[in-house]
């Protein structure tokens, strides 16, 4: 029973990793892009949220309608420097490296390098739950779930059943034959980055939803993306969710079965393997 | 043509920006508009690179230079905050009362970016390089323990706030401004089971999680090698009461959901996190998604704002302290202990630090100050074992802990003045020993 | 150059030995000789990650693994069990390169682990290690451990001097090593990987062998480093040790000072060092991560060869400068102190290094005079040696099968080259010529059947003993080295090939194989700098240079003018009279018809005919299945 109710909570937990994992996977996979820049987005989407919500008392839900156009704003810019200066895809790790320390600098001066929490008032998700039976999901990483299956979804049908998504799964295959095709890869390659900057702000306004904001967070968090990444396999969407899920599954798992400590060297011992063994992933697509 | 241009920029902001960093660092700024007193380790300081070290300019005018680090940035610096600002108010008022041997104090004030590494280099530059004539220790206890050789090695004398870890603390020449007694492995647990035999049976289950880093896998597990030291795992059972969970995490840990359902499956009458920060918030706020409540809480070092932030959630919450500013403690103390904490609550509100209340931490900050000054004049110097020597022939008499007496045998740590708090409404108060207390120990709710 | 290199690890050296002896002398602060300490040990640290990263072009983020397990190694050795330090320090040295080489084995040995996917290993390991240390109470537990002071030898008065000399002593072996490195096969077989590793393979580089090299010795430097920081530091935690510090910061040291030369991460250390320092003392904390960051983009959006290529462009000015403005400063008092007019003299000096234009360097030196060396190139007319050996079969593939998936590459095939021959190896797109290609020189094994090279079996062989054997191939679309010269990539050839040698020696051989294709005048120039038919020739070039008894020619033609076809039929006869047998997969039948002795054709993976070039041409099979396809090729 405690068994299934540590895998239920852990697997919602890695339903927000997965929400995370997203756009640095579909960057990677369609556009050969590495962008750590991602993380920067999803922790200023973060502080913007708490900023806003606690300024005006919206419910931070509210304030995607402000982050995700301006992080989709910022994807897309980040994404025509790419491109602008052909940064291949070793290189776009390394820039964006460089622009994500800026980003946690940046942030400290500005918040300061405190915890910074949503106050109960206008955060109510933080302590809710949806009791079914005797199990209970937590309501942050409920929300956190439910956007992760929404954009999951929506990114599958588009990469599948649009002339966009399709011309887009050529370009990652190969750029010369999709060149030769007459697609736009620039424009595609810029509004798929956009997406990306849309669900880093979705995703960093349900992190303070339920944690504690701190400006070196993005250090916790890319050992776990990028492990879900690379479990889901590059590029591929559902396998990120799959993988998210099965991540924070294993996790609560160990947690409650061994202690919490030993969740790290599991996971991570589990992306070795993956890597070595399965190196497209754990869920390989149709064809692929 | 953009890319030459482009190269241009670069090489332009390349050199402005090492000329600018450079350039800057003649600058000393004292005491600024906010009573900042920091200092940058202005290369003017040794005018003369290949002037002798010396610390004996007696009489001179002078004035007296203290060295130290706090974490201004990082994932300490909310609390670094709070040791500046009572370091700040410390040395102004020791100014105003004519300063050290008739000098005046200067803080040269270093920021150690919550980064372990960056103590001993730090501490080295200021001794070696600005030749500060007094050090004082940084914040947590991985820092000090860092500290600690380059002030061994350099013969300085260390006074400092928050060292947990107390058998590790083996300089001679250091001393805790926040004492647990020799062995807070042992005391924390002991108070606890005292404090909880009061409560007459009421609870008997104590379910534990412990952060596993330097402090708190201490007061937990005692030192890590030895599975027979004294700690809460060995004492509370001693004690009568029984451990149902034994949860060790990792610091980052962020998956409370799985631990909270484990916890709540354990159903003990006290929840006892040995945790830092903000860790017993989300644990809280996890057990309340699983719509449970333990009957009793006791967070080790919590950050004290963000729990009192959770409103009823968080009320009863016992945590330890060496001082509150409760009503009936300030009534029982000099008038001055008022003043501070109220120019403290101003300041504090003034620099936007979210938690303005002095309490422990600050307590803590201004003891340590307290020592090296009592220390310095004891000495009539500004020699480091003129200064230990005297600290442990004569102790300490410290505004928020009393008279305190230092023993080397016992790593100089002092008979504590420890107790317990507790959230009560909107305020920590003292519950605990019941002769410092200044509220009545609110037993397990449900 | 050579001299420079030496020069400056002399210099380093002597500074190790007289800074402490003229700092009793002149009473220099204690603080310069920490902070020098603090250079030295991020010049090791990024040397040392310079080695597996920027010379082999793995990219790693575990470098805080390896620094860790030094840090580790000597805490538990020296901190708790109370051995000697120097000894605790190599076993550190020993741990570390142990975990490198369990990396290797795994890491290496597949394909599908190289580039990001590599990176993104090396960043699990840290957080392995970190979980270990930290539930293992024999190594942590989680609250740390504290080290005691060593003792230091008596000649050094005080701790921080021996520090400084040790440390002194580590970035001095991880310079020493590198700068070797760079100047010998060992570096350059790195070099051959970073731009196309299954090239290296082929010509003869084992590649694993040498990355395996490579990785233990970044563990080895790492380890050692670590043990010293630990001894420095007096004590050590999970949290403090297994950050991304580590990592991030020889990452854009390396990226700044460049990495692809030896020396390019100390200067990138000198600089981010002495940046950070300035910025930390003079109250701009808080902008440290913010210009690290800055540097690390500008840096690789407009200079990715990092400051040492531009120092390199203009060595003595750049030397000259820095020294001037640096003494000039800090001696004539204008700065007092001397860490600020070295942050001043690094900033002007930078300049330099972002002017462009400047004189052009070159990887290879002008070749020198010396004793040709024993390398004959095959200039001469050896037909004759080879009639006497005509007929005796030199490989032999027998029944080859090669399935991918469920796709049948090749069904079935057979076929002999006798030594002397050309066999033109000819049919339409997707009949399996390049598999057949791959399989005989080792790119991967056949599924079944039997491959052989005068009577070994090859089956099995990873594509550098192939070649080691005498197997050598040429790619359709040229895949040359790009980061070296045209003659280098021959030498490259060369020093991995059946008759190795140094590299001096194979510089000087490799104007004969230039000679050979025509390509002699184009020495010096960068293969971004040839069109394509040089290119194609240089990859004809590099494959002689192997000395193969077999030569596998790939569409060796494909893409170029009748004028430079006939040149490259000129040029392989002339190989093929060296003594060197061909096979030769062309689409061109009017060149397969005037230069191979017999054709065999290959349709959807079987043999569909074979004989002298007149017989099959009439074939009507062979005119179905292929040239009634490409009637157009049959025109001339």
């Amino acid at each position: 029973m405690i068994e299934l109710q540590a895998a239920v909570s852990g697997a919602l937990n890695g339903s927000l990793f997965a929400l995370m994992a997203l756009g640095l996977s579909l960057a990677w996979g369609f556009l050969k892009v590495i962008n750590l820049a991602h993380f920067a987005m999803i922790l200023t989407a973060g502080y913007l949220t708490f900023e806003l919500a606690t300024s005006t008392g919206l419910s931070p839900i509210a304030t995607i309608v402000a982050t995700v156009p301006l992080m989709f704003v910022v994807g897309a810019l980040i994404q025509l420097g790419y491109e602008r200066f052909g940064v291949s895809e070793l290189n776009s790790l390394l820039i964006s490296y460089g622009l994500l320390i800026i980003t946690v600098q940046v942030v400290t001066n500005i918040w300061t390098a405190d915890f910074q929490r949503l106050p109960t008032e206008i955060n109510p998700y933080a302590s809710e739950s949806v009791a079914v039976g005797s199990l209970r999901f937590p309501m942050p990483t409920l929300l956190a779930a439910g956007f992760a299956v929404i954009l999951v979804v929506t990114s599958a049908l588009v990469l599948e059943r649009t002339y966009a998504g399709r011309a887009l799964q050529a370009f990652g295959q190969d750029r010369e034959i999709a060149s030769a095709f007459g697609i736009d890869h620039r424009l595609l390659g810029v509004l798929l980055a956009g997406a990306a900057g849309a669900s880093a702000a979705i995703a960093g306004m349900l992190f303070p939803i339920g944690g504690t904001l701190t400006p070196d967070l993005p250090f916790e968090w890319i050992g776990q993306v990028f492990a879900i990444v690379i479990l889901g396999g590059i590029g591929n969407v559902t396998g990120t969710l799959y993988a998210g899920l099965l991540v924070g599954a294993i996790s609560g798992l160990v947690a409650v079965i061994w202690t919490p400590s030993t969740s790290p060297f599991v996971v991570f011992s589990l992306v070795v393997l993956a890597l070595v063994f399965r190196p497209k992933g754990l869920f390989p697509q149709k064809g692929g | 043509m953009s890319r030459r241009a482009s190269i241009l920029a670069l090489m332009t902001a390349m050199a402005l920006t090492i000329a600018a960093c450079a350039g800057d660092t003649g600058t000393t700024t004292t005491a600024g508009a906010e009573g900042t007193t920091t200092a940058a380790p202005g290369t003017t300081a040794s005018p003369d690179t290949t002037a002798a070290p010396s610390t004996t300019a007696e009489g001179s005018g002078d004035p007296i230079v203290v060295g130290g680090t706090l974490s201004l940035t990082g994932a300490f610096a909310a609390t670094g905050a709070i040791h500046k600002l009572a370091g700040d108010m410390f040395v102004e008022r020791l100014n105003a009362a004519g300063g050290l041997l008739g000098r005046e104090v200067e803080w040269n004030l270093l920021d150690d970016e919550s980064d372990t590494a960056n103590i001993a280099p730090l501490y080295e530059q200021l001794i070696s390089q600005d030749q500060v004539d007094l050090i004082m220790g940084p914040y947590a206890t991985p820092n000090i323990l860092a500290a600690m050789p380059v002030a061994e090695r350099y013969g300085y004398t260390l006074p400092q706030h928050t060292a947990v870890l107390a058998p590790l603390m083996t300089y001679a020449c250091q001393f805790p401004g926040w004492s647990i007694g020799p062995e807070p492995n042992s005391f924390i647990p002991n108070q606890i089971a005292d404090a909880l035999d009061s409560l007459d049976g009421a609870v008997s289950t104590v379910a534990l999680l412990t952060n596993e880093s330097g402090s708190t896998a201490f007061i937990s597990y005692g030192i890590a090698d030895d599975p027979e030291d004294p700690s809460t795992l060995n004492i509370l059972p001693e004690r009568g009461y029984e451990i149902v969970a034994d949860i060790p995490y990792p610091p980052g840990y962020e998956d409370w959901g799985s631990t909270a359902a484990q916890v709540r499956d354990a159903n003990a009458d006290l929840v006892l996190i040995n945790g830092l920060g903000v860790e017993a918030n989300s644990l809280i706020e996890a057990m309340q998604q699983l719509d449970y409540r333990p009957p009793l809480m006791f967070a080790l070092f919590p950050a004290p704002g963000p729990l009192l932030g959770l409103g009823d959630a968080a009320q009863g919450t016992l945590s330890v302290s060496i001082f509150e500013p409760n009503e009936p403690i300030l009534e029982q103390m000099d008038p001055e202990v008022r003043e501070i904490v109220e120019e403290f609550a101003e300041r504090a509100a003034a620099e936007e630090i979210p938690y303005t209340v002095f309490e422990t931490q600050a307590a803590a900050s201004w003891n340590a100050w307290e020592i090296l000054a009592q220390g310095v004049e004891g000495a009539g110097s500004t020699d480091g074992q003129g200064i230990c020597d005297s600290l442990h022939s004569t102790g300490a008499e410290l505004t928020f802990s009393g008279a305190v007496t230092f023993d080397p045998a016992v790593n100089n740590f002092w008979d504590t003045t420890e107790g317990l708090k507790q959230i009560q409404g909107t305020e920590w108060v003292m519950v605990w020993p019941e002769d410092i207390a200044a509220g009545t120990l609110a037993g397990p709710t449900g | 150059m050579r001299q420079k290199g030496w020069l400056a690890l002399v210099g380093i050296a002597v500074a190790l030995v007289a800074l402490p002896a003229v700092r009793h002398a002149t009473e220099f602060p204690m603080f310069y000789l920490i902070f020098l300490s603090g250079i030295l040990f991020w010049a090791a640290q990024s040397t040392s990650w310079n080695i597996l990263s920027g010379y082999s072009g793995y990219f790693s983020f575990g470098q805080g693994a390896f620094f860790g397990v030094g840090v580790y190694a000597m805490a538990i050795l020296f901190g708790r069990q109370g051995m000697s330090w120097w000894v605790a320090a190599l076993a550190a040295g020993l741990a570390s390169m142990l975990l490198g080489l369990a990396i290797g084995t795994i890491a290496f040995r597949l394909r599908s682990l190289r580039g990001e996917i590599f990176a993104l290993l090396t960043l699990a390991i840290p957080f392995i290690l970190a979980s270990l240390a930290r539930l293992s109470k024999a190594i942590d537990g989680g609250q740390g451990i504290v080290i005691p002071v060593p003792e230091a030898p008596s000649f050094l008065s005080q701790f921080q001097e021996f520090v400084f000399v040790v440390s002194g002593l580590v970035a001095l072996f991880a310079l020493s090593v590198a700068y070797v490195m760079q100047r010998t096969r060992y570096g350059w077989a790195l070099f051959s990987i970073r731009d196309d590793e299954d090239v290296a393979e082929g010509l003869g580089v084992p590649t694993f062998f040498h990355k395996m090299i490579a990785i233990g010795i970044t563990g080895l430097i790492a380890g050692i480093s670590g043990a010293v920081a630990a001894l420095q530091l007096g004590f050590v935690s999970v949290e403090g040790t297994f950050n991304l510090d580590v990592p991030l910061f020889v990452i854009v040291m390396s990226v700044l000072g460049g990495r692809g030369h030896w020396a390019g991460p100390m200067v990138g250390a000198v600089y981010v060092y002495t940046l950070q320092n300035r910025l930390a003392s003079g109250g701009f904390e808080g902008w440290s991560l913010i210009v690290l960051g800055a540097i690390l983009v500008l840096v690789m959006l407009l200079a990715p060869q990092g400051l040492m290529a531009g120092f390199r462009r203009r060595p003595w000015l750049s030397a000259g400068i820095f020294i001037v403005v640096f003494l000039g400063l800090w001696l004539l008092g204008i700065m007092s102190d001397p860490v600020t007019a070295l942050a001043l003299a690094l900033g002007v000096t930078a300049i330099i290094a972002f002017i462009p234009g400047g004189e052009k360097r070159r990887m290879s030196p002008p070749v020198g005079a010396g004793e040709p060396p024993e390398h004959h190139a095959p200039v001469g007319d050896e037909m004759a040696d080879v009639m006497a050996e005509a007929r005796r079969p030199l490989l032999v593939a027998e029944d080859v099968v090669k399935t991918f998936g469920g796709v049948r590459a090749l069904r079935g095939v057979s076929m002999t080259v006798h030594v002397g021959e050309l066999v033109g190896l000819v049919g339409p797109n997707g009949s399996g010529k390049t598999t057949l290609v791959n399989l005989i020189s080792g790119a991967f094994p056949p599924t079944s059947g039997n491959i052989s090279l005068d009577g070994t079996g090859i089956v099995g062989y990873r594509p550098h003993r192939v070649a080691h054997l005498g197997i050598a191939r040429t790619y359709q679309i040229p895949r040359p080295f790009t980061s070296l010269t045209v003659r280098d990539n021959v030498a490259m050839a060369i020093m991995f090939g059946r008759d190795p040698l140094g590299l001096d020696a194979s510089r000087r051989a490799a104007t004969e194989y230039l000679d050979l294709v025509g390509l002699a005048g184009r020495a010096d120039a960068f293969p971004g700098e040839i069109n394509l038919h040089q290119r194609q020739l240089l990859e004809m070039a590099r494959a002689i240079a192997t000395r193969p008894s077999l030569l596998l020619l790939d569409e060796a033609l494909a893409g170029l003018n009748p004028v430079e076809i006939d040149n490259a039929v000129e040029v392989v006869r002339r190989i093929r009279r060296s003594g060197v047998s061909i096979v030769l997969v062309e689409h061109l039948l009017r060149v397969v018809n005037q230069l191979a002795t017999r054709i065999v054709v290959l349709d959807q993976g079987l043999e569909l005919a074979e004989g002298e070039p007149a017989v099959v041409m009439r074939d009507p099979a062979v005119i179905k299945a292929y040239l009634g396809r490409q009637a157009d090729a049959t025109g001339d």
